[in-house]
């Protein structure tokens, strides 16, 4: 009976539950952090109920744990607010950090490894499970009936697929364009996707966070190493064509510039999407900072910002989605540049 | 003293932001500048001089989002 009890209340991952509305000011530094950052639940809303209570309806992701004592575990933690999360956490046998991650209790001595599914990971399987079925539903079509005109999604995607192949592929890679076409492709819708529904409300900016952008820049960092051409190491190591007291110090600069780039990738697509996101909270959160912000509630004030908020906004959201694909565009295109230059042989 | 370190920070952070968008700024205008120079002279040239824009740009904004980053650490950090 106690099982099923505690298999029922593991299930039980949507929450409904009530708790105090903390009446404290308005701390919109805290909140633009807490929007930034990946958290252990998908947090749809709060509805205020007046008496000083909420509830708050929020979707518990699973916490996927290693530790050295139990091996593999894994559990919800229920609670509503930080401190309850904690308690449970504690009883369990961990600590929780205040970013939400089970960490080993301060005091003891085992190996703790937190791999939960986080609200990012949840949202980058979603778009992977997207992405498959879209390209697979339009590769199929094109595999029928190869000679008729695109139809549907398909007219829509095409284009685009052509466009990455005609101006990013071909003239950077080549005649080795058509091997490192699924990789562009594939990162380039990633990234489009990924940054589109970051800009969907409830949903988190998976390129937002620097591992994910990291971790496609790793990717590209491996493939260009893997295929360097033999000239191309031949330029990090003996730079050709200057004196020999500059083929010593160009050999830490050539070193270098083979770490900066995937590390400038990286950057490049985070700071635009986490700079994009700051300025549509910050405008928004105008409103808020001019109701809240003294503590006391300023309603003329917040109106009389609202105007210009909003509108700021809009533009901003614009430009967004502009952004969006400009920067999926620039990841893939150098990409493909910094390959082409790897595999490129010199005749001197 | 420590509330004044922090403020310090915070006023240097803003700054660099600032420096940085200026950076940025002057090149990205300087490219611009010369690519819509060149496309007026040679139309027939345009989408390779495009090209060549875009990504020069991109390497521009990275090395100005190097600085936002790093002012963003300090903010936060």
């Amino acid at each position: 009976m106690e099982s099923i009890k505690y298999l029922l209340l593991s299930l039980s991952f949507v929450s409904i539950g009530f708790s105090a509305t903390e009446k404290k000011g308005f701390d919109f530094g805290h909140l633009l952090f807490h929007h930034l950052i990946d958290t252990h639940d998908w947090h749809i809303t709060d509805i205020p109920l007046g008496n000083g209570k909420k509830i708050s309806i929020a979707i518990h992701l699973p916490y996927i744990v290693y530790d050295s004592e139990h091996g593999l575990r894994f559990f919800f933690l229920h609670g509503h607010n930080h401190e309850e999360k904690a308690k449970e956490a504690q009883k369990m046998g961990y600590h929780l950090d205040e970013y939400g991650h089970i960490r080993a209790l301060p005091n003891s001595n085992k190996t703790v490894i937190d791999f939960s599914l986080t609200k990012s990971s949840l949202q980058m399987i979603l778009v992977g499970l997207l992405m498959l079925w879209l390209f697979t539903t339009i590769a199929r079509r094109y595999e029928r009936n190869p000679n008729s005109p695109p139809k549907g999604i398909q007219s829509f995607f095409e284009p685009i697929i052509l466009f990455i192949k005609e101006e990013i592929a071909e003239p950077y890679l080549g005649n080795k364009a058509n091997a490192f076409l699924p990789y562009l492709l594939t990162l380039g819708f990633f990234i489009w996707f990924a940054n589109l529904l970051g800009l969907t409300p409830f949903n988190f900016n998976i390129t937002g966070s620097i591992s994910v952008t990291a971790a496609l820049a790793v990717l590209t960092f491996i493939l260009t190493q893997w295929n360097g051409s033999k000239d191309y190491w031949h330029h990090i190591f003996w730079f050709p064509g200057v004196p020999l007291l500059v083929k010593f110090i160009m050999i830490p600069v050539e070193i270098l510039g083979v770490f900066t780039k995937p590390f400038a990738l990286a950057v490049r697509l985070f700071a635009n999407i986490t700079a994009g996101h700051c300025m549509v909270l910050g405008l928004v959160g105008l409103i808020f900072v001019m109701y809240l912000g003294k503590g006391t509630e300023n309603f003329a004030g917040a109106v009389a910002i609202m105007p210009l908020s909003i509108l700021f906004t809009l533009v901003i959201y614009s430009i967004e989605i502009i952004v969006a694909a400009v920067q999926a565009y620039i990841f893939a295109l150098l990409t493909a540049v910094f390959i082409g230059m790897a595999m490129e042989e010199h005749h001197h | 003293m420590i509330l004044e370190a922090v403020g310090l920070a915070k006023l240097g952070a803003g700054l660099g932001a600032g420096l940085a968008a200026i950076g940025a700024g002057l090149g990205i205008g300087r490219l611009a500048q010369g690519s819509v120079e060149s496309i007026a002279r040679q139309p027939e040239a345009s989408n390779d001089i495009r090209g060549a824009m875009i990504l020069t740009a991109a390497f521009i904004e990275g090395v100005a989002l190097f600085g936002e980053v790093i002012c963003l650490l300090i903010v936060l950090l």
